[in-house]
């Protein structure tokens, strides 16, 4: 069924109470609001958002699913991932090889998650967490070693993990994330 | 008095090299932004006699990126993240006729399912674009009640987003062929109560904002755009809406899944800034019954993969457990050198602030020949120069907010 345009008209504004009636409104609303506030301010950090498992946060290799074939190197639209080449040993022949690593720059990623949804072994996760901090440029330049295991999330071990949810009275609300996973 | 017509090739002060000109007497010269709070990244050069806009003239660019050139080095579908960065909190709306314009080429149609999955996300991406403009449109008219509770509000909105794409505002959501994440189970239940909590709270807007006497004073009757002048400008979106002209793109080329939902196009015919509020403020209303009928027809149909059979069939038996498991589309990755045939096609969506256009060519390269984007704020600027001359400087951020210009769209 297709979408239909419909004139409408800009509610009128006559009689001689009409400009007292809205200005009452008004601040009825606003006293409502200044008895019962609305609030779901984050007390960052001694708390923190859990995000859901889907959300598209840190990007991390498995070294033990990746077949080295740069596809994650390729569909990146901001180069924030490349491959490097390493001598390593190969364990069939026992010769030294020479084999290609994707490693990532967290200077250019954008977190799209282009990557991790072309690897062809889920050699590449998500973790769901985003606020790390680094002191200088040179650290979001990854080396492989960095980028095999989860980076450390500083915020969980001192702050309480809290969700927001969808409320219909309140719209979002803050609970403790037990609460929720309880549920 | 006489209005200054640009043209003129000479120097009056004598100055080699730039165009310069006397100002007539009795006009000052006032240069709003690009520093100044409440401009945006754009600057409107405004000369005034006592009070009143004689001329206005609005200067973009401060934020352009050469993204149009840009995306000709790129892969086809590393476009999509780059044509989000024009409007960030739009992201849907800007980067869906993209991809149209891709599959056109390819000759694919993408399943319901991914048709649906994208009008969800449009239009919740285009409730959470309105409540960005009413809170700046807010703030600019000194009411910043409008500007925390829109901000807080939209809130809501992002929150549904990243559950369904994993991403708070830069969704990259939209793929040639499809979407690439299905709903997650607890989504439906959080997007009717999202969609019942803003049902009761747009009432309270009203009162606040829009029925407030204050308000009205400051909205009714200025910047008024009449139906002709509207249309020999060319604006686009609300701001032709308020104004009677009664076209959308969703309406006049129905995309994705609005031929199959139900919703209503508001028109208002006063064409002033207040009328520009209210076809937003009705627009989200609509937007509410789009996603409750998405939604609906979503939980209805079995999940299978919203992707072209193309990117589907051959996919290996990992693709389809990741599906299962967690809703993501994994893709190809032949994706990344995608090649398209020789061809151009065109596209165009309905975005919160109007409609966007984009004219794609391809050579059969992996990368576009020539991609060009026709965004809404670039149209709709021209209202600086031609309907605020003749009102107050006061009234000029009204106007400004109204029409909601979002310079990094404009600019590109």
């Amino acid at each position: 069924m297709p979408a239909k345009p419909v004139v409408k008209r800009l509610p009128a504004r006559r009689g001689l109470f009409a400009g007292f009636k809205g200005n009452v409104d008004a601040i009825t609303i606003g006293l409502k609001y200044l008895v019962d506030p609305k609030r779901f301010t984050l007390i960052y950090p001694n708390e923190y958002i859990k995000l859901d498992p889907g959300y598209r946060g840190f990007i991390v290799l498995d070294p033990k699913k990746c077949i080295h074939c740069s596809s994650c190197a390729r569909i990146c639209p901001a180069a924030a991932m490349r491959m490097i080449k390493r001598m390593e040993e190969d364990p069939k022949t026992g010769k030294p090889k020479m084999k290609l690593w994707p490693v990532i720059n967290y200077q250019r990623c954008i977190f799209c998650g282009y990557c991790v949804d072309v690897c062809p072994t889920e050699a590449l996760y998500t973790v769901p967490y985003h606020d790390i901090v680094y002191e200088n440029m040179a650290e979001m330049d990854w080396s492989l070693e960095t980028f095999v295991k989860p980076p450390e999330h500083p915020t969980a071990k001192e702050g309480i993990p809290v969700k927001y949810i969808v409320d219909e009275e309140k719209g979002l609300v803050k609970v403790r994330a037990e609460e929720v996973e309880e549920k | 008095m006489s209005v200054w017509v640009y043209g003129e090739q000479k120097s009056e002060l004598g100055l080699e090299g730039t165009i310069t000109r006397k100002l007539e007497e009795d006009l000052y010269e006032v240069f709003i932004g690009p520093q100044h709070p409440g401009s945006g990244h754009m600057r409107i050069i405004v000369r005034i006699d006592g009070d009143i806009i004689v001329e206005a003239d609005p200067d973009m660019g401060y934020v352009h990126r050469t993204m149009e050139k840009l995306s000709e080095g790129r892969e086809w579908i590393k476009n999509v993240p780059l044509f989000e960065r024009m409007a960030i909190h739009d992201a849907c709306n800007v980067t869906v006729s993209y991809v149209m314009a891709l599959e056109r080429i390819l000759g694919i149609e993408p399943p319901p399912r991914a048709k649906y999955l994208r009008t969800l996300l449009c239009e919740i991406n285009r409730i959470a674009a309105h409540l960005y403009g009413f809170g700046i449109f807010g703030v600019f008219i000194g009411h910043s009640t409008m500007y925390m509770w829109s901000f807080a509000d939209r809130e809501v909105m992002v929150e549904l987003a990243e559950k369904l794409t994993g991403a708070r505002l830069t969704h990259s959501y939209p793929i040639p062929g499809g979407a690439r994440r299905d709903m997650p189970q607890d989504f439906p239940q959080a997007a009717r109560k999202a969609v019942r909590y803003f049902r009761r709270r747009l009432d309270e807007y009203r009162k606040i904002f829009l029925d407030n006497p204050v308000t009205r004073k400051r909205l009714e009757g200025v910047g008024i755009i009449p139906k002709k002048i509207a249309a020999e400008l060319g604006v686009v979106g609300p701001v032709a809406r308020a104004s009677g002209i009664k076209y959308d793109a969703r309406l006049a080329e129905p995309y994705d899944a609005y031929d199959e939902v139900e919703f209503e196009v508001p028109v208002y015919e006063e064409g002033d800034a207040l009328a520009r509020a209210w076809v937003k403020f009705e627009e989200i209303k609509q937007s509410l019954r789009i996603i409750e009928q998405a939604v609906d027809w979503l939980e209805k149909h079995p999940r299978e993969a919203p992707i072209h059979e193309r990117f589907w069939a051959k996919a290996p038996p990992l693709w389809k457990k990741v599906f299962e498991a967690e809703g993501r589309v994994k893709l190809l990755p032949l994706m990344a050198n995608l090649k398209l045939p020789p061809g151009r096609a065109m596209a165009r969506s309905e975005t919160a602030r109007g409609e966007i256009v984009y004219y794609v060519e391809s050579d059969g390269k992996t990368t576009p020949y020539r991609v060009r984007i026709v965004s809404p704020s670039a149209r709709n600027a021209i209202v600086f120069k031609y309907i605020a001359p003749g009102y107050k400087v006061m009234d000029l951020p009204t106007i400004y907010g109204s029409i909601d210009y979002f310079p990094p769209e404009a600019d590109r």
